[in-house]
């Protein structure tokens, strides 16, 4: 049986009032006449319908005679001289006394109070205003009810049934060009090219969409785009965050695992477990998930005991959103202190959770790759090969009594001590000599070499270790233990725990069972709003980490069961989602305005043209790349660098101008926490410090200056001309064509080559580039 | 107006006009109102309290939740930790107990192992008509003690720089959380129509210890962060290197109407409307950044003042010119300035983290500070600007009263600080709040930073409750769900009045 901690309840000892006056004698305590409206006028601001402070309520009578966050109940009928509530009114404490402010309640009012709770704190039912809602009695806690779709394999039906109920259709199909554009960039992050966009338009069998969709799911970009949605969520980033904000240098195979399990189509409910417990499936990299947090180094906590252990609380507490906010959509974090405000979700949950990973901590752990096993073992042989030119060394170089000089050396610490110049080579002979140069340039040579092995072998993905005893924690106050908790699951999905003595990756297989399982209601619910939003810019549920009581609910409920059941049916392929939705006639809507559909839903929450979005961050450099013709395509490995200084006293210097391996896709960048990247960070890109599951999409001036007069975007400008000469010759007409061609995906029409022509002349092919970059044709996705 | 025109908010009917204007316009990008957009549709409002935030607008000034006494602010941030016992909380006990153990103290602080107690290491003397004790390390600040209310109870949730920075400037001791000032402009937008609503000065020494997360916007949209600026490095990407101003005006011009003939092609659609907009604000920047951030053209005695012109002490210099700066920013009507003092963890050398030299250390800050610092108060004020500006002083904690074993410096104390205020809205002359007699622990009217910062929100005119924003599920704030206005620092009865939204 899992433990659940119990409240203890504080012992007041308060002096005895006495009942006087004969108006309370003779009737009894009526709780509607006497008692509400005190509680109206003294009580209500802070504990009624709007606010609850300390957790506690006086409007409703379930959670009046529960108590509040801090002890038990604050009522007891019968005993109101134990009664915290009478303590609280009557004490003269300054910190303790209710109300804090205003005026006390007055003799006549506390007896009244105190008579009311002694004649039993009668409270008839159905008197209260507000009903509690049952918070466990809620859509997305309930199992999956699938229908079939109006139109049978797909999700038109569902979209065109709740149109029709406002009068509005859909949208007419956009033209073949837009839709290829359109799914370029949403599955891949990249514009098609002009030679893709001829054969497209040209290709007249029955199943040139289904072509094109095959395509780019089977394309290494897929990955790279729909990794970057994933990394978003769980906050990855390549730095420890906080004040030094140091290099993480083995985050980034998490990131590659990331890519792979998107272009391997790795069923999702797997992707789950290896996230959680990657080590006992052999995908070690998998586990960063576990880890993408800001953490404190240990130079960074404090010496203190309590200092430890609030940083150990920290870091547990951010798996634990993780977890809650990535595959369940539910702020299980809010229970770190109270009991959450508006999920079923109670403090002893929490810790019953952080039970589960209380055996992880935030360090690298060595793969188990073949790879990896190998530089390991290069790495053990180097270091062998080291000592015995330790002993080479240590024969050749003169005895101390020679006379010649030679550095002191010390077993251990030789590494340091033979810096060649340093080392005497008099007493020697030229050959000897020349021997001992060879040796220390092996050497310093071999070290470089350790240390890249070393590094090679190991991924930033947790270490395991005997979990902590998890407690109850009063408040969330490491200083304030309560019982011990064992791990068990959400308590409002089933009484479901474990003894203490599960061991520590047996724990984390538990929990990803639960999770991963096609019964788990949030679950599949979750992931399928996601990649819905990935496609639509906004979910069926707008709050992609929220499926709670506090998150908006779906605006097409069965189409969202429905596409999970799918989801589930299909063995859990992403892949097969991404079909379904991108080959719908919602998904191949015109995303032209119109006037009724705006007056209807603003919002376009119902999809009755396909809603506009601006480019992501990512997906606007990297396509300025492609477009540019030097898009670097190498997959994988260590990021590159945005920042030519990172930390220290002159803070992020940023890389102006990019080549080779700075030109790699934008998700291969060292990812720095919280230090946005200095042209594209403004385009909303996450800081990686707080989960981002929607990219807001602001428009600012800071991006209009970062875009125009950026080093990088000059650089693209002059290389986007250079390859159109190159394809096209000097005639600026034809390059013209061709810059829109590569840009747009479209030809110029007369008026607008007529308006070009001029400006390329004068000021080079360059400067229409540099428009084009600028352009909202170019940055929104049709 | 166009017959759809009738179906558009406000804010469409304005990029409608805004649409012809451009379709038929030969005039340059700058000419126009500047009108942007954010992420969301509409208004950006989700709950009844949430700013009414015109998305065609999202930078112009918008009323908060009752009458504002601050317009603006001005935060004077020093990095690393200032001890509050050489400062600003005079406790002479600690003369007689210097060189003893502290009995029943503790062994361990966030450094190491703890030494004896330490006086003060600065004298101390009465000021001004409160006569209020103030050390002699920061002489002109001292000058301005009757302007200035303390705050001596602060305390901290975290004893490490980045949770604590990060609690001062978010509410958070998390990376990732909403800084105060971009909570400030997510409320009430800019007085200002051609500069950012928000600037983050770092100090000429470097960036602080906790960098952009002491400016960042968190998961606000990103219109509302901090854009850094300083006297030494302007706004960047504020012109095109190497580009010729003839290619530059051709690029716009093109680009103005490749976007026209696109917008006629999406007519209704606000965002690409906004973006156009976007460049405009963006070209207006570029013509007023250059005058803001030009002080030749302060006088003699400006310079003077502030101590501009001391090429002794360049950090002195420069961070002068940091604060001459913020007042020509605020001026101008820009919303939130934050100033650094004090850049990254270097031992102390940089900042105000005092662990092993502190007195040495501390001689060369107040120095950088000082003067400057009192300046910019005093010239706020001959200008008329502190009636309508707050100014806040404020470090993520405070330093222990005994030094650290082996070393002349004191470890990280988050349990009793003293920040301070002055300018709008504020009471003159007051000390709030008391720490025990060796200013080791806040004993006396206890206030976590919640309560400085819900104070700031008071003054701007903002109840800290009801300033809110949703991400992943909660409605999120800059004070979690704690913090009080500390009223006994405001200058009217300052009680409950605006409970009522103004707008």
């Amino acid at each position: 049986m899992r433990a659940r901690a119990r409240r203890s309840v504080p012992l007041f000892s308060i002096a005895a009032l006495t009942l006087t006056g004969s108006t309370l004698a003779d009737t009894k305590i009526n709780f509607v006449r006497d008692v509400r409206p005190l509680f109206e006028a003294h009580c209500y601001d802070c504990h009624g319908p709007e606010k609850q402070k300390s957790g506690f309520r006086l409007d409703v009578k379930a959670a009046a005679l529960k108590g509040g966050d801090n002890h038990g109940p604050d009522i007891l009928p019968g005993k109101a001289q134990q009664s915290p509530l009478i303590h609280f009114v009557t004490t003269d404490q300054e910190d303790e006394i209710m109300p804090p402010r205003g005026a006390p309640l007055s003799a006549k009012e506390i007896a009244i109070l105190t008579a009311w709770i002694n004649e039993g704190a009668v409270w008839p039912d159905g008197v209260d205003r507000t009903v509690l809602k049952n918070t466990r009695d809620h859509w997305s806690f309930k199992p999956l009810s699938p229908t079939e779709s109006p139109t049978p394999g797909s999700p038109d039906g569902f979209i065109e049934a709740a149109l029709a109920e406002r009068g509005l259709t859909m949208s007419p199909p956009a033209d073949r060009v837009a839709w290829l554009r359109r799914v370029c960039f949403d599955l891949i992050g990249l514009p098609p090219t002009p030679e893709q966009v001829e054969a497209f338009v040209k290709d007249s069998r029955d199943d040139a969409f289904e072509r094109i969709v095959d395509h780019l799911l089977a394309s290494p970009r897929y990955g790279e785009r729909w990794a970057q949605h994933w990394l978003d969520v769980v906050r990855y980033a390549d730095t420890h965050g906080f004040e030094v904000n140091t290099e993480r240098p083995n985050a980034w195979p998490y990131r590659d695992y990331v890519i792979r399990a998107f272009n391997d189509d790795i069923p999702y409910d797997q992707f789950i477990r290896e996230q959680i417990a990657g080590d006992a499936y052999g995908k070690d990299a998998a586990t960063g998930f576990l880890v993408t947090a800001s953490v404190l180094l240990p130079a960074q906590i404090g010496k203190d005991a309590a200092s430890k252990r609030l940083a150990r609380q920290d870091s547990l507490d951010e798996i634990v959103m993780n977890i809650g906010q990535t595959f369940l959509g539910l702020s299980i974090g809010c229970a770190r202190c109270h009991d959450h405000k508006f999920d079923p979700i109670r403090a002893e949950d929490y810790y019953a959770m952080q039970a589960f990973v209380a055996g992880v901590e935030y360090a690298d752990r060595d793969l188990r790759t073949p790879e990896a096993e190998a530089a390991r073992a290069e790495a053990a042989r180097l270091t062998a090969r080291q000592a015995e030119i330790d002993r080479t060394l240590i024969a050749l170089v003169p005895p101390a009594d020679s006379g010649a000089e030679r550095p002191i050396v010390s077993t251990g610490e030789n590494a340091d001590r033979f810096a060649p110049e340093k080392i005497a080579l008099s007493g020697l002979s030229p050959d000897e000599a020349e021997r001992v140069a060879s040796l220390l340039r092996e050497k310093t040579a071999n070290e470089t070499k350790i240390k890249m092995a070393n590094r090679a072998g190991k991924v930033f993905a947790g270490r395991f270790r005997e979990p902590d005893k998890i407690h109850l924690l009063n408040r969330g106050d490491p200083e304030q233990p309560r019982d011990l908790v064992d791990p068990a699951i959400l308590s409002a999905f089933g009484d479901i725990s474990f003894p203490q003595e599960t061991p520590e990756q047996k724990r984390r297989l538990l929990l990803a069972d639960w999770i991963a399982s096609p019964d788990n209601p949030l679950t599949a619910r979750v992931m399928v709003n996601r990649i819905w939003q990935g496609h639509f810019g906004a979910g069926i549920v707008p709050t992609p980490s929220d499926f709670g009581n506090n998150g908006v609910p779906p605006s097409h409920p069965e189409l969202l069961d429905w596409l999970a059941a799918e989801f589930i049916r299909s063995g859990w392929s992403v892949k097969h989602m991404h079909r379904l939705i991108v080959l719908s006639r919602t998904y191949r809507q015109r995303a032209a305005h119109h006037p009724d559909g705006a007056a209807k839903d603003a919002d376009v929450r119902l999809l009755w043209r396909y809603p506009l979005r601006r480019l992501e961050a990512e997906s606007i450099r990297d396509s300025m790349l492609a477009v540019s013709g030097r898009l670097n395509l190498k997959m994988y490995g260590v990021g590159y660098n945005l920042f030519a200084q990172r930390g220290g006293l002159s803070g992020f210097d940023p890389v102006e101008s990019f080549t080779g391996e700075g030109l790699r896709r934008m998700i291969y960048a060292h990812k720095v926490r919280r230090e946005t990247a200095a042209v594209f960070g403004a385009f909303d890109c996450p800081d990686a410090g707080q989960s981002a599951a929607v990219r807001r999409e602001s428009t600012t001036p800071i991006q209009a200056l970062n875009l125009f007069n950026s080093r990088f975007t000059l650089d693209q400008c002059e290389a986007f001309a250079e390859r159109v000469v190159t394809e096209v010759g000097d005639d600026p007409r034809r390059q013209i064509a061709r810059a829109y061609e590569i840009a747009f995906n479209r030809l110029p029409d007369a008026e607008e080559l007529r308006e070009c022509e001029p400006v390329v002349r004068d000021h080079g092919l360059a400067t229409l580039c540099r428009a084009l970059f600028n352009s909202n044709e170019f940055l929104f996705v049709p | 107006m166009t017959p759809q025109a009738e179906h558009l908010s406000p804010a469409g009917r304005l990029l409608l006009d805004r649409r012809r204007f451009l379709a038929n316009s030969s005039t340059a990008l700058g000419s126009v109102a500047l009108a942007s957009l954010l992420g969301r549709d509409q208004l950006l409002a989700t709950g009844p309290d949430d700013p009414l935030i015109d998305a065609a607008k999202p930078y112009a000034a918008r009323r908060g939740h009752f009458p504002a006494k601050a317009k603006n602010v001005i935060v004077i941030f020093c990095a690393g930790g200032v001890s509050q016992l050489e400062t600003w909380d005079y406790k002479p006990e600690l003369i007689q107990w210097d060189d003893k153990p502290l009995p029943g103290g503790p062994a361990v602080t966030f450094q190491g192992p703890a030494g004896n107690l330490a006086r003060p290491q600065y004298s101390f003397r009465q000021r001004g008509e409160t006569g209020k004790w103030v050390s002699e390390m920061l002489p002109h600040l001292a000058e301005l003690t009757d302007e200035i209310a303390f705050v001596h109870s602060l305390t901290s949730k975290s004893n490490t720089h980045g949770p604590a920075e990060n609690f001062l400037s978010t509410g958070s001791v998390l990376d990732g959380f909403p800084s105060l000032g971009a909570w400030t402009t997510y409320a009430l937008g800019s007085e200002s129509r051609d500069l950012p609503s928000y600037v983050a000065i770092p100090d000429p020494r470097g960036v602080p210890q906790n960098g952009s997360n002491n400016w960042g916007p968190g998961f606000l949209p990103a219109t509302f962060q901090g854009t850094t600026m300083s006297s030494k490095s302007p706004l960047r990407h504020l012109s095109a290197p190497g580009v010729s101003g003839a290619s530059d005006r051709a690029a716009r011009s093109l680009l103005q109407r490749i976007n026209a003939r696109h917008l006629e092609a999406h007519p209704g659609d606000s965002k690409l409307a906004a973006r156009i907009a976007s460049y405009e604000l963006a070209g207006r920047m570029q013509l007023s950044m250059p005058g803001v951030s030009d002080l030749d053209s302060e006088p003699t005695s400006i310079r003077k003042m502030y101590g501009v012109d001391d090429s002794s002490n360049p950090n002195k210099a420069a961070f002068a010119k940091n604060c001459i700066l913020a007042r020509r920013l605020i001026e101008k009507g820009v919303r939130f300035v934050q100033l650094f003092n004090g850049a990254y963890a270097s031992g102390g050398k940089l900042n105000w983290d005092g662990h092993s030299e502190l007195k040495k250390q501390y001689d060369v800050h107040a120095g950088i500070l000082d003067q400057p610092a009192a300046a910019l108060i005093r010239d706020l004020k001959q200008r008329g600007l502190l009636e309508e500006t707050l100014v806040v002083w404020c470090t993520e904690f405070g330093r222990m009263p005994f030094f650290q074993k082996g070393a002349r410096g004191r470890d990280h104390n988050p349990d009793g600080f003293t920040c301070w205020m002055t300018g709008a809205g504020v009471r003159r002359g007051v000390s709030h709040g008391e720490t025990d007699p060796l200013g080791q622990k806040a004993v006396k009217d206890i206030h976590p930073l919640y309560d400085f910062n819900a104070t700031i929100l008071h003054l701007l005119g903002l109840d800290h409750e009801r300033l809110t924003f949703e991400h992943n599920g909660i409605e999120r704030r800059l004070t979690n769900v704690e913090g009080h206005v500390i009223r006994e620092i405001l200058s009217w009865a300052g009680g409950r009045e605006g409970q009522e939204r103004n707008a």
